[in-house]
């Protein structure tokens, strides 16, 4: 417990730390996320026309959520150009990471509109893009927004591992604790990402319960 | 084949019921007409254009749509229901809501009281008739009406036939009728068809059914009260 000693130079360098990695942490976590988001109803979209492209969308993802997420981030490593060191590869894993939950959850929610709802939609005349667009998406949205919800607190989590491909964020501070048998460093670390998990949370369950009474 | 050798027409003010058991082909027939369905031979007509050379979109929204399970929007007004079709034919907003309170005080219930509610605080019948409402609401020249009063209980079913009637003769519009219910189909039919397992039995007139002796039809009449059928001069007037 002797590095627990509270130097106060240690303490602002780390508070320091703290916030740079953070925002770091919200960045890589912001933009994977929004490429899944995107990515995934696009794809659960079309996965609702196309039962071959929902059958291999479903089967890619489940596969890539079922690779544990260190070894996700191994594989690319070495991949040219889509691979590497640093952000890029660290966000990309972090997009394939996040894409089951909001697939899923997109071909479910518009597969359980009421059959007599988008067969009264169909003869009335709408087009396939009115059907979409006035019906199936609202109709789905509590439920897409619970997958995005389950992507984005699993995804402040995983974000934590990019620190081992240079990726950076909160894990640098958690693998430095690690490395150094650091207490204090790895709670630096721990603390502000389970912190941002439970906001982002709570931020997500407010939208769905918005979403679900409208 | 589903449907073979079925050939029938429907005028203007007119109610063609087609009469069947479950699985005789009835919806189908009806789901030709604004194409939900597309036949493999044959072809449908409205006012003498094949509906196959027909764009479906445009052509759905020229033919009003009712069926049982109403199809509702669960997550619109009942105003937003009745002016769906207005909305995908562009109509202005002052004009839909026009004719929503035109259509919706027609049908029974009070513009004011009705407009912002939802599908899910109206009871059955109230669903069906805003069901009916934006079925009317492009004032479309022909209706397809797919067993709309089946689920029901007896009396508002029958309040609803009733004001089939009176909106028939007000909008004057061709109608195609599904039914499994003869007393529905006598009380509302201009003609009858009769399918049996896809083929036209028989076309008839409600005041001439009684007299039919094909056997779909004579197990359709097995279904009334005999002392009804002793009364039979009733229905020939």
């Amino acid at each position: 417990m002797a590095n627990l000693i509270l130097d106060p130079i240690v303490l602002r360098s780390l508070a320091r730390d703290i916030g740079e990695l953070t925002l770091e942490h919200i960045v890589l976590v912001a933009v994977s996320s929004g490429a899944a988001v995107v990515i995934a109803i696009a794809l659960g979209v079309i996965g609702t026309r196309r039962a071959g492209i929902r059958r291999a969308s479903l089967a890619v993802a489940s596969v890539l959520q079922t690779v544990p997420s260190l070894a996700l981030f191994g594989f690319l490593l070495p991949v040219p150009f889509i691979g590497g060191i640093g952000k890029h590869t660290a966000i990309l894993c972090l997009v394939l990471y996040s894409l089951l939950p909001i697939l899923r959850n997109t071909i479910v929610g518009i597969s359980s509109v009421d059959l007599p709802v988008r067969e009264a939609a169909i003869a009335m005349g709408m087009t396939d893009m009115q059907l979409l667009r006035l019906i199936e998406l609202p109709l789905a949205a509590p439920t897409i927004i619970a997958g995005i919800r389950v992507a984005l607190v699993t995804n402040i989590g995983t974000a934590v591992i990019a620190a081992v491909i240079g990726g950076g964020g909160l894990g640098v501070l958690i693998f430095r604790g690690v490395a150094s048998v650091d207490t204090l460093q790895i709670l630096a670390g721990a603390v502000p990402a389970a912190a941002l998990a439970l906001l982002a949370d709570a931020g997500m369950g407010m939208l769905e319960r918005r979403i679900s009474r409208a | 084949m589903v449907l073979d050798g079925v050939s029938l027409a429907v005028e203007r003010g007119e109610t063609l019921v087609l009469l069947g058991r479950s699985g005789s082909g009835k919806t189908t027939a009806l789901r030709l007409v604004n194409r939900l369905l597309q036949p493999s031979a044959g072809d449908v007509m409205i006012d003498g254009n094949e509906v196959s050379q027909m764009n479906p979109i445009s052509l759905r929204r020229q033919v009003g749509y009712v069926i049982q399970e109403f199809g509702l929007m669960p997550h619109w007004t009942v105003e937003d229901n009745v002016t769906l079709v207005l909305r995908l034919l562009d109509w202005p907003v002052p004009d839909r809501e026009r004719r929503a309170k035109e259509l919706l005080d027609q049908v029974g219930l009070p513009y004011a009281e009705f407009r912002f509610r939802r599908p899910h605080e109206l009871s059955g019948g109230q669903r069906q008739r805003v069901a009916v409402a934006r079925a009317l609401a492009a004032n479309p020249p022909l209706l397809l009406f797919d067993e709309p009063f089946g689920a029901l209980d007896p009396v508002t079913r029958h309040e609803m036939q009733e004001q089939f009637l009176d909106l028939r003769s007000r909008y004057d519009f061709a109608s195609v009728f599904v039914t499994h219910d003869l007393l529905e189909a006598l009380a509302l039919g201009t003609h009858i068809a009769v399918l049996h397992e896809g083929r036209l039995e028989v076309v008839t007139t409600p005041g001439e059914f009684f007299g039919v002796r094909t056997p779909t039809a004579i197990s359709f009449l097995n279904t009334l009260p005999p002392q009804l059928l002793k009364e039979r001069g009733k229905w020939q007037t």
